[in-house]
């Protein structure tokens, strides 16, 4: 306990202090050191600003996909302390799930008639997607970690890369090693100019339903019997269960609402950069992983600035820095690193978790 | 709390560990010493012979990259190969001893080329490899086969590099990289005159090595460069690095890689400021079906190279025809290499017949130094892609660099150099 540390020798209690003090002296040192370098470097490149302001929409667009699967981690870290790192590959399933949906609306030759229609029809394909992801998520949860509810926690861990890599390389048995081409129907296709920055329709459209989906999700953990019974099963199993609360079907319940917010992304991101092939979670689902714990892991609306920042530092951070953009992984995982380092609790904190260990 | 610090911290490291070795960072070629030796097998400071018994196979290993950003075209590599063995067994092999093919995946990668040959060193049964298909890939089978004395011939490994004066059992039928930089280079400057381009590269060892030698190249007429631009294959938005290319306005985009990252790019472009009006250009990484499936109306008016032998006509409507009846596609469906798949196999079947004798046993006897300068000596072989003949370095290729256009959705030759 955190307690008895502090107060067991007035020693360590100093040494503690020191260390923490040293740890935050360092952390400002290297903010000055970024800020330094943006200045005389990223600055001084002399880009527009209508540069800069489309770096930002490209970040927010990506941010927005980042949330909806971050969210994923952080309901179930909420509940279960237990990081699936198999959400990746939920998203992917989705985005697999959507494209059939569209090759299906495609032969019904409703993306070739009226806007209503075509509007209808991606509905229902991301619809779908949310839906091949909601199964996808409580298989895993049901075969992957029901059964070692309970075992140490790295067990489930382990056994969430295991069904990580078993979800990737089952689609690439069934559906083979090329990408599939999503074909963004001509309402969606293109974008528009705001004072001299062009916005894709795909990337306004994901920001807004993120958007959109986060709200609704807010209301249902908040405003809901369900939402409640969550928030209690994440307070404490054992006395939840003793209320009168099934735990089993709250899990199952924050796993659907995970996996579809996953699904949806993985649809949208499908129509935003038109491909998906069987590793196309992995990368997204790390950084959704990392904007979780940027956040503070296990906290919602950590997740969703989390995200939002992650996907802004990630388009923005290569020109601001003055560095090549492939190094644009790097820096995410660096933040990811850095808070670990200096705020493992996550910009907003997480309060639920502190309680309990 | 310290529980959760310490799960977190050791998600974290996993993931960063993921992270390094997902994109399978193309071709470090391996470290000699780190080989497990497979020299120490064979106790001969030479390669020994290889004796097959009667009705044994002369196993030929083929190295393709049927992972990785290019499975269609390995694919179709792999496909190739197997009609040329079909048809160096139809001509009545060696001495009543048929070829069989060994194929293994080369992923298109130098971590996975490096398993590849160390599978084919420690099999004593392996003549000689055609492959890998791609650069990166041949890099990480070169030091391999080298040591334990197996020749290769690699249909579409394009680095300059990956043949030398050193290496003795490095050949190809591909032409070198170096010619297809300068002809790409001088077609951007003469014949489409424009002086301000872009370049991108995949980070792979043939992206990138192609793209610094347009780079040069184009430096060298006289243009100008105002990026270069490394992304990750199988990264899928690039609207970050496209931005910062926008913002000095070039009038092309030069791209070193595969399809899927050639696609998304062209696609991209047109929605980013400053490049709406640029052109593309790509290479014959980028020269598949799958790049026009993937990009669609971003594709029309790009630009492609191929590195193609002047293709003899009947040769290859004879070859189409056992292809799509064996295989049911045509392949130039899934990519261009084909032909020069098909050649390199021929080329490894002819040495073999050159040096191949039975001994009082009947057992056919390769052996392995005298196969590897037979290799070498090639001369005026008729291939698919043309007359073959290796030089002293092994650079066996016929033919030049084709410029292509796409039209209504299709390839459109415009021009050709060096045929």
């Amino acid at each position: 306990m955190a307690v008895t540390t502090y107060s067991s020798t007035s020693t360590r209690f100093r040494q503690k202090t020191a260390t923490r003090w040293l740890v935050r002296g360092l952390g400002v040192l290297i903010l000055a050191l970024v800020a330094w370098r943006v200045v005389t470097v990223g600055l001084a490149e002399g880009y527009p600003a209508t540069f800069w302001m489309s770096q930002l929409i490209n970040g927010l667009v990506l941010g927005g996909v980042y949330a909806l699967v971050a969210l994923g981690y952080t309901l179930v870290y909420g509940i279960l302390l237990m990081i699936n790192f198999a959400h990746g590959d939920v998203m992917m399933i989705g985005g697999f799930t959507g494209f059939f949906a569209l090759q299906f609306f495609m032969a019904l030759g409703w993306l070739q008639g009226s806007a209503a229609l075509v509007a209808l029809a991606l509905i229902l394909i991301v619809a779908a997607g949310m839906f091949g992801s909601v199964l996808t998520g409580v298989t895993l949860e049901r075969v992957a970690y029901r059964p070692l509810r309970g075992a140490p926690r790295l067990v489930p861990l382990i056994s969430a890369i295991g069904a990580s890599l078993f979800l990737q390389y089952s689609v690439l048995l069934i559906f083979g090693v090329s990408p599939r081409v999503y074909q963004k129907p001509a309402l969606i296709e293109g974008g528009f100019r705001a004072g001299g920055v062009f916005i894709p329709y795909t990337g306004l459209i994901i920001f807004v339903t993120s958007l959109f989906l986060m709200l609704m999700l807010y209301l249902i953990v908040q405003r809901t019997k369900l939402g409640r019974a969550m928030r209690a099963v994440a307070e404490d199993k054992g006395t939840a269960a003793l209320m009168g609360i099934d735990v089993d079907r709250v899990i199952v319940f924050t796993f659907i609402l995970g996996s579809a917010l996953a699904g949806a992304a993985g649809v949208m991101l499908g129509f935003h950069n038109t491909v998906v092939k069987f590793n196309s979670g992995f990368i997204p689902g790390l950084k959704a992983f990392t904007a979780a714990v940027l956040g503070g892991i296990g906290n919602i609306p950590g997740a969703m600035v989390g995200a939002l920042l992650l996907g802004v530092i990630e388009a923005i951070g290569p020109s601001a820095l003055g560095i090549p953009t492939e190094y644009k992984d790097i820096i995410a995982f660096t933040v990811l690193v850095l808070i670990l380092i200096f705020r493992p609790s996550g910009l907003l904190g997480e309060v639920v978790s502190e309680k309990r260990a | 709390m310290r529980n959760a610090r310490f799960l977190l911290l050791f998600a974290a490291l996993i993931a960063l560990l993921a992270a390094c070795v997902a994109p399978a960072p193309a071709g470090a070629p391996a470290a000699p010493a780190a080989q497990p030796a497979p020299a120490e097998a064979q106790p001969q400071p030479t390669g020994g012979q290889v004796v097959i018994a009667p009705g044994q196979p002369i196993r030929i290993g083929g190295s393709f990259a049927l992972t990785g950003p290019i499975p269609d075209p390995g694919k179709d590599i792999r496909q190739a190969a197997e009609i040329a063995i079909d048809d160096l067994n139809a001509a009545g092999g060696v001495e009543g001893f048929l070829f069989e093919l060994v194929a293994e995946d080369g992923a298109c990668s130098g971590d996975q080329g490096t398993v590849v040959g160390n599978k084919f060193a420690a099999d004593p049964t392996i003549v000689a490899v055609t492959g890998g298909t791609c650069s990166g890939e041949t890099f990480g089978l070169k030091p391999i086969l080298q040591r334990a004395r197996i020749p290769f011939v690699s249909p579409s490994a394009t680095n300059p590099a990956i043949t030398d004066p050193e290496c003795d059992v490095c050949n190809r039928v591909a032409l070198s990289d170096a010619l297809q930089g300068e002809v790409d280079a001088d077609f951007v400057y003469n014949q489409l005159g424009l002086r301000k381009v872009a370049v991108m590269h995949d980070n792979s060892d043939y992206g990138k090595g192609l793209a610094e030698i347009f780079q040069n190249a184009f430096i060298r007429l006289g243009g100008e460069v105002t990026n270069f631009e490394g992304v990750q294959v199988g990264d899928t938005d690039f609207r970050a690095v496209l931005a910062k290319i926008g913002a000095n306005q070039p009038e092309l985009i030069f791209f070193g890689g595969y399809s899927t990252e050639a696609a998304l790019i062209a696609q991209q472009m047109k929605e980013t400021a400053g490049l709406e009006n640029a052109k593309f250009m790509s290479d014959d990484g980028a020269y598949t079906q799958q790049y026009l499936q993937a990009a669609g109306a971003a594709a029309e008016g790009t630009y492609m190279s191929f590195v193609a032998g002047d293709a003899q006509a009947d040769k290859l409507a004879e070859f189409t025809e056992k292809y799509v009846a064996k295989f049911g596609v045509e392949p130039s469906q899934l990519g261009p290499f084909h032909g020069q798949s098909y050649d390199s196999v021929i080329l490894i079947g002819e040495a073999i017949k050159r040096v191949a004798k039975v001994d009082d046993n009947g057992n056919l006897v390769i052996d392995r130094e005298e196969l590897i300068k037979a290799i070498r000596a090639t001369k005026g072989l008729q291939g698919i892609t043309g007359t073959l003949t290796c030089n002293e370095i092994g650079e066996c290729g016929a033919g030049g660099v084709q410029i292509f256009i796409v039209e209504n959705g299709q390839f459109k030759q415009i021009a050709g150099f060096g045929m």
